[in-house]
């Protein structure tokens, strides 16, 4: 009965477009005329002769692991920092926060500004220092595009992970801390034996966060600082989807990527899942 | 890091001239890594208000300094021209209506996940689990056709029950964890008492669970406000579009007035940065409230 509101939502916004869509994988078509079913060619194409799909699960992979190794790194690093009682210690947390607020719009204007060749921060900066052998167009520059936008989303996110991290921190009663240093215990041993183990429920969170985020949540960014160029040097799956189902009408096709995408994904998180919970945390 | 030690060290000052050499060292370190870290996260958004208000040549050749003289006509152009009035407003009822349906049904729902005993609860989570992992790109087509079947395209309708129902997995997972974790002794007694379980929940949980409520009008209110791609494929007109399709459509018609686009994007930003900074305590107790207990 309390249920019944949120399953018609679910049902009609949800599961019908998900099941619709797994139909329309196995077909043809372009939108207009009615579905041609074609078995499962759209994903035996996918895998046997679209270059720029493997091109783009090479990005979306290489896109994932850097941006969950740095955010989940630098951002527990940035705790271990906010957590000391020092003075203006509020001020960092809130000023490293900040770019979580702000929508990949406006963060990816911005930032395609950062980079622009003619008056961009980045190259002026470089210029400054005397690099000016570094000066180049970032995001059209084939060897740099992809790690330019993982750039801009370790900027946006990595206050994120700050904050869950430190309410990790903070959740650690501080007695065993005091314990270790009678015992003597150094900084990086009660780092290694108190603060890391004990922060394990929310790493493990933070980490699932950020690999749902890596391949899901990169459309946008992606999209408004190269959508997928020069080349697709920064095509992702979730770019190559949209333009194939929108630029192109293949709607089947483009169906089928997103299951062949989710697919993936369902089987990287419910094995992580799994082995969180054999070791540490619990749902 | 001396984590611990720090912490009996509450001032700085002190520190400085009163400890051993390699504590000051250590704290001067401290300073120098979070006050990098905070430049290169803030200065870009200096650099953009400094932008918004410059002339063209001024942007160009002055890239990291401060406006020279100030073009406060900038604002007033970029405004106008960019209809932000209009988008301002979308944005703010969207996003309200958004998160009322999105925290009275998922709550309710919520609610029973965690308490109540029926057939099919184990699988109706799993479920919700799975679906958090779509992406909108990839169910947007038959989104779409779902929603011109009911007759809500392009109405900001529509748009609100696109994002309450696509939101619904992930409101529905945070807040279970919150009411799972509320000690049902509290319940047990206002049920003795005669309440029935809507009354239980309206008048004892729902209190409790303040936090997690919160938690999940900053989380979705802040998507909402700043979702992009949704809104441009159910919304066409242009009077109904909200800032980011508005931001995104002055990019591509202007070319090339860089002081504007700053301007604008000033605009949108400002708000939502002091929103932030007055509320920043709401922002991260909430963000970490929900982490820690879902």
């Amino acid at each position: 009965m309390m249920m019944t509101p949120a399953i018609i939502l679910l049902i009609i916004f949800v599961i019908i477009p998900i099941v619709y869509g797994f139909y329309l994988s196995f077909h043809r078509w372009d939108g207009f005329n009615s579905p041609v079913f074609i078995g499962t060619r759209n994903y035996i194409r996918l895998i046997e002769r679209d270059d720029v799909f493997l091109k783009a699960v090479t990005n979306t992979i290489i896109f994932a692991i850097s941006v969950v190794l740095v955010k989940n790194v630098l951002g527990l690093f940035l705790a271990l920092l906010v957590n000391q009682k020092i003075k203006g210690v509020i001020f960092f947390r809130t000023a490293l926060f900040l770019p979580v607020t702000l929508s990949f719009v406006v963060i990816g204007l911005l930032w395609s500004w950062i980079y622009n060749p003619t008056f961009g921060l980045l190259n002026a900066g470089l210029e400054l220092l005397g690099l000016d052998s570094l000066i180049r167009a970032w995001l059209s520059d084939q060897a740099t595009a992809l790690g330019a936008i993982i750039t801009v989303d370790i900027w946006k996110w990595t206050g994120f992970h700050m904050v869950l991290f430190l309410a990790g921190l903070q959740s650690i009663p501080k007695d065993l801390y005091e314990v270790a240093i009678i015992d003597g215990a150094g900084a990086w041993t009660r780092l290694r034996r108190i603060t890391l183990p004990l922060l394990a429920p929310v790493t493990f969170i933070s980490v699932l966060l950020s690999l749902n985020g890596a391949f899901v949540r990169n459309f946008e960014l992606v999209l408004r600082c190269t959508d997928g160029g020069p080349n697709h040097t920064t095509e992702v799956v979730l770019t190559h989807l949209v333009t194939q189902a929108f630029r192109f009408g293949k709607l089947g096709y483009a169906s089928a990527m997103g299951f062949a995408l989710f697919l993936v994904v369902a089987v990287i998180a419910f094995s992580y899942i799994r082995i969180g919970r054999s070791g540490a945390y619990n749902f | 890091m001396a984590t611990a030690a720090r912490q009996t060290n509450p001032d700085i000052f002190g520190d400085l001239f009163s400890k051993p050499l390699t504590d000051r060292l250590k704290l001067l370190l401290v300073y120098a890594i979070l006050i990098v870290a905070t430049v290169q996260t803030i200065y870009p958004l200096f650099w953009m208000v400094f932008g918004s208000l410059k002339t063209d040549a001024d942007l160009f050749n002055n890239v990291w300094g401060p406006p020279r003289t100030m073009i406060w006509q900038n604002y007033v152009d970029a405004w106008r021209i960019a209809d932000l009035g209009a988008r301002i407003g979308n944005s703010i009822i969207i996003t309200v209506l958004s998160l009322s349906v999105l925290l009275i049904v998922s709550s309710i729902a919520a609610y029973a996940l965690a308490r109540l005993q029926f057939p099919g609860r184990q699988a109706i989570f799993l479920i919700i689990l799975a679906t958090m992992m779509i992406p909108p790109e990839v169910t947007v087509i038959p989104l779409f056709i779902v929603v011109r079947t009911l007759g809500i395209l392009n109405s900001r309708f529509g748009l609100v029950f696109v994002y309450a129902g696509t939101s619904m997995a992930f409101s529905i997972f945070l807040l279970r964890g919150f009411f799972m974790s509320i000690p049902p002794e509290l319940e047990d007694a206002a049920l003795v008492d005669g309440a029935n379980r809507l009354q239980v929940f309206w008048h004892v949980v729902l209190p409790l669970a303040r936090p997690g409520l919160a938690t999940v009008a900053i989380f979705q209110g802040m998507f909402f406000w700043n979702e992009f791609f949704l809104a441009f494929i159910f919304i066409r007109q242009a009077e109904l579009q909200t800032i980011p399709l508005g931001l995104v459509n002055f990019f591509y018609r202007y070319s090339a007035d860089w002081t504007l686009y700053f301007a604008a994007l000033s605009m949108v930003t400002i708000p939502v940065i002091v929103l932030y900074v007055a509320m920043q305590r709401w922002f991260i107790e909430g963000l970490t409230a929900g982490a820690v207990k879902s």
